[in-house]
């Protein structure tokens, strides 16, 4: 088998990056996954957009992201709605550095276009009037940002792309990339070998390792982050509430259900997505202190998922200077699912050599190799 | 309906317990829970599906599926199949998920 480029990995990235491609006008596109549409970090993350980051570039990625995800149901001729709820997100902050922090990062997103502002607590309460509201002291808010189904949104990106002929293959796992002369050849997975000069690493979670297999060291690692889920209610949260110091993003979901997580400190670096009884215990203990009314509420479900952690913590979305044909959507620090759109877009605009819609030298993996990277981003659960 | 005569087992008479049923005084004995105490009763529907509202009942028995939830002294989503009857409690049916604080 021949094609024009091969995908690994079909969460929302490689299922965007496909749709992207095929859009402006690319054949023989193949997308291989080792398990299903979404089974990776897309199917298990908390499903939040957010704008409110401290990094320009995130801000920027984000802002244009949720422009696009606005759009998407129609853009993408889905039959159903993605379900995309834009009742903002909540960022409370417990102490004076924080507080000064999100003064500047609000002066910061205002001046990228995003309606993100100050709040004091009394504002706070009027948005989420069952904050505890002697666990903060001030807060930022941002009304577009949200909430969105992972699985609507990939599946949108997925139907698309198949439409225009992009060809899924999934549990299917790409085992070998072969490379001679400092060029692509193949890529064998373990039922076929396709020839090809090109290759997306948007294999999530297991992008380090996609990156080995071309000789490409990638500066990335994965650690598990757990969720639950509790009982559906009636509605009483619309937007989602976050804090970086109590380490807690919470949202109730359309169908009712309170989603929530939180990382978890000395995590150990792996694939390990498994569940444990310390996350489900302080998980409880910090979203009761934060919003006490949840504490009536049963768990249902719990879960892990792997952020791949750049070592600033943005996105890598880059080609490769060691490596042409060679390209990354990687290291997305627990928020690929947000800016997807972004990530399509780009890469395919890198990938058919046309000018991409903003600067993206920030994003390349050789901001890496000077160890004087200055950019951090410090707005992640 | 309860069971009087067993070949085997005894069933001794236990005290009643007033409660309340939607507006209604019913009675149920000790040692009953909500549901067993309302399935006695005849009253077969105990909850509603969340999207297309049709009659939920006593299912699992075991606190697992939430086909019993009503709320018991103002509290939502009760599991009545193993929560224990009490004398004076107020048991309604729920309409919808469930308001957390009323």
């Amino acid at each position: 088998m021949k094609a024009k480029i091969v995908i690994i990995g079909a969460g929302i990235s490689g299922a965007g990056i496909a749709y992207n491609l095929a859009n402006k006008g690319m054949k023989d596109i193949v997308v291989f996954d080792a398990s299903y549409l979404t089974s990776g970090a897309t199917g298990r993350c908390g499903a939040g957009i957010r704008q409110q980051w401290s990094s320009k570039m995130n801000c920027i990625l984000a802002k244009k992201s949720v422009d696009f995800f606005e759009t998407a149901q129609e853009v993408l001729e889905y039959p159903r709605s993605v379900e995309f709820k834009q009742e903002g997100y909540l960022i409370v902050a417990t102490t004076k550095e924080e507080d000064l922090q999100f003064t500047e990062n609000v002066k910061l997103q205002q001046s990228l276009g995003i309606p993100a502002r100050k709040c004091t607590k009394a504002e706070a309460l009027e948005i989420v009037p069952h904050l505890n509201k002697d666990a903060f002291i001030s807060a930022t808010f941002c009304p577009t940002d949200g909430h969105l189904n992972p699985f609507t949104m990939t599946e949108a990106y997925y139907l698309a792309a198949k439409r225009m002929g992009v060809k899924f293959f999934f549990n299917e796992e790409v085992t070998e990339i072969v490379v001679n002369d400092n060029k692509i050849e193949k890529v064998i997975t373990n039922k076929r070998t396709v020839e090809t000069a090109m290759v997306v690493n948007a294999a999530g979670g297991h992008s380090k390792e996609i990156g080995d297999m071309a000789g490409i060291d990638i500066p990335v690692y994965s650690e598990n982050h757990e969720i639950l889920v509790t009982e559906p209610v009636e509605k009483i949260q619309g937007p989602m509430v976050i804090s970086f110091s109590l380490n807690i993003y919470c949202q109730q979901v359309p169908h009712g259900s309170f989603i929530m997580g939180r990382s978890t400190a000395d995590q150990v670096r792996g694939h390990d997505v498994g569940s444990t009884h310390e996350f489900l215990d302080e998980m409880a203990k910090t979203a009761v202190h934060i919003l006490p009314p949840l504490g009536d509420l049963r768990v249902v479900r719990q879960w892990g998922g792997s952020y791949n952690n750049s070592p600033d913590r943005q996105p890598i979305i880059s080609d490769c200077s060691e490596l042409p044909g060679f390209y990354l959507a990687c290291g997305f620090s627990g928020h690929g699912f947000m800016f997807a759109p972004m990530t399509g877009l780009l890469l395919s605009e890198m990938i058919m050599g046309e000018k991409t819609s903003i600067d993206i030298k920030e994003l390349h993996m050789d901001r890496f190799k000077n160890s004087d990277f200055t950019t951090y981003e410090r707005n992640v659960v | 309906m309860r069971i009087t005569e067993h070949p085997i087992l005894t069933f001794e008479k236990k005290a009643k317990l007033q409660f309340v049923f939607d507006g209604n005084e019913v009675y149920g004995y000790e040692g009953d829970t909500i549901a067993s105490a309302l399935h006695a009763m005849g009253v077969k529907k105990l909850s509603h599906s969340i999207h297309l509202k049709r009659p939920r009942g006593f299912y699992c028995a075991i606190g697992n599926c939430a086909s019993c939830n009503m709320i018991v002294d103002e509290k939502p989503n009760v599991r009545t199949c193993v929560t224990l009857l009490k004398e004076g409690m107020v048991v309604k049916t729920q309409l919808n998920k469930g308001d957390l604080y009323d």
